[in-house]
């Protein structure tokens, strides 16, 4: 009989995740601070679309802004909530709700083979080792990626690299997925393959990238400038006077510096 | 000496990742004292052998030794020129097996069992409160990172090539040091982004259809 209900209880209480939630990320006077640079300057967010696109020069924020969505970062000033959780409290458990992929997928396998790095992502969950195995090769079958199973990380295609680096953290069920330029290092054909995958998955996406085309089909583009939101909007609004503003600066660049 | 592991179903496969070790340094132990070039010539053709149980694959694998031959050349030189040429074939012979014997576990282990097989070795860091788990993850990042280490250097080397016209220098070194720091950095925030080195729990989800892939 629970006659006493600890303080404590009552917080974890308000921190549960709930994966149903429709606005699934919500920063409120969000700053940060890296290294002595101010970052991220008073971003406040809701984020309720399935497609969410990020643009913007190098150093405006654009990573370290989705780094606060899975507690790579945690803001210094204000809150980001994911899935009405915050994230200073929930941290260590976020990995589980929100995949994250990198640009250079060399640097995120972490085993030797395809199967062993889809099977870590189960081990992280507690799964034991044959059932890890085993569940590893079934979703790479669901995939369509078996044939894929026994090769070596280093010996696949950098296209291949990136879709394992993908199915990595999809095995582990995230209700989201942020990637932070995950086409950079891809050739034309691979970048399509990847864009292919990323349409028919059910997670809600947040994706970084400087090729625009890859946004077509996006429900929102979210533009930042040093830290803090520029535009904000449907792509249709926000691509072109991004591309203007990119035209209008080259050209209006005083000295062969300005890059 | 670290090379890919080698799916397949032989003998050696099966043999469990444990008992593979402890053969591997029993025998080692074993070979280490044997001055006899007709023993030693032995225990290499039986190590050839053994590699030939795992097919033309397998046979493959001996090739692996190649980078090792200069040094190969070395040990033997000096120990012609210091003592007598029996000695370095016997020295060499004897290194040969024992490379390519521990070669063989590797080439026909699998990582995962690799580690359950390690991980009671760091078992004793759990009295100072370290996860056991941790090292063995790190001893697999050291195997994984090879290729990758191997690849940035080689891009570094090109790059000085491409404005000197020479070969790598110690020059490099610095630069390596960095680009590997950075690397580092880089997969530590990976390893992070996925539950990190301890792992998020007891929770299994479903598995859930996908509708493309490959």
């Amino acid at each position: 009989m629970a006659f006493w209900t600890p303080h404590r209880n009552k917080r974890d209480e308000e921190q549960r995740f709930d994966p149903a939630l429709a606005d699934f990320a919500v920063f409120e006077g969000v700053g940060l601070t890296l290294g002595g640079r101010e970052v991220l300057k008073g971003i406040s967010l809701v984020l309720s679309e399935r497609r969410i696109g990020i643009v913007g020069l190098n150093g405006s924020g654009k990573s370290s802004l989705v780094r606060l969505l899975n507690g790579l970062h945690l803001p210094g000033l204000g809150s980001v909530r994911i899935f009405g959780a915050e994230t200073k409290a929930v941290r260590a458990q976020l990995p589980r709700h929100v995949g994250f992929v990198f640009q250079n997928p060399d640097h995120q396998a972490i085993f030797p083979t395809v199967e062993e790095e889809i099977a870590f992502g189960l081990t992280q969950l507690g799964a034991d080792k044959q059932a890890a195995r085993d569940g590893a090769s079934d979703f790479l079958k669901q995939h369509y990626c078996e044939a894929l199973a026994k090769k070596p990380f280093a010996e696949l295609s950098e296209g291949q690299k990136q879709l394992i680096c993908i199915l990595a953290v999809l095995v582990m069920q995230p209700e989201l997925l942020v990637l932070d330029e995950p086409m950079a290092s891809l050739d034309g054909l691979a970048s399509r393959r990847i864009q292919q995958k990323l349409r028919t998955l059910d997670q809600k996406i947040v994706l970084i990238s400087h090729d625009l085309a890859v946004f077509d089909g996006f429900d929102r583009v979210i533009w930042l400038e040093d830290g803090q939101v520029r535009m904000d909007g449907v792509p249709g609004d926000v691509l072109p006077a991004y591309v203007a503003d990119l035209d209008r600066r080259a050209g209006a660049a005083t000295d062969e510096v300005d890059l | 000496m670290i090379s890919v592991y080698l799916p397949g179903t032989s003998w050696l496969h099966r043999m469990p990742a444990r008992l593979k070790l402890l053969l591997l340094a029993a025998l080692s132990m074993a070979i280490l004292p044997v001055q006899d070039p007709l023993v030693l010539g032995g225990v290499f053709a039986a190590v050839l052998a053994f590699y030939a149980t795992l097919g033309p694959q397998g046979l493959k694998q001996v090739r692996l030794l190649r980078p090792l031959a200069s040094l190969l050349l070395i040990i033997f030189l000096l120990h012609g020129i210091g003592g007598s040429w029996m000695e370095g074939l016997v020295a060499v012979m004897r290194l040969v097996s024992m490379v390519l014997l521990a070669n063989l576990v590797s080439v026909t282990t699998r990582m995962d069992d690799m580690l359950e097989a390690v991980m009671p070795l760091f078992y004793p860091l759990k009295i100072f409160g370290v996860s056991p788990k941790k090292p063995a993850l790190a001893v697999t990042l050291v195997i994984r990172f090879v290729p990758v280490l191997l690849s940035v250097y080689s891009s570094l080397a090109e790059a000085y090539r491409a404005r000197t016209g020479k070969r790598g220098s110690w020059r490099l070194v610095a630069p390596f040091a960095l680009q590997a720091l950075r690397l580092s950095e880089n997969v530590a925030e990976a390893l992070t982004a996925r539950g990190g080195a301890a792992g998020l729990g007891s929770h299994i989800p479903r598995t859930r259809r996908g509708d493309a892939g490959c």
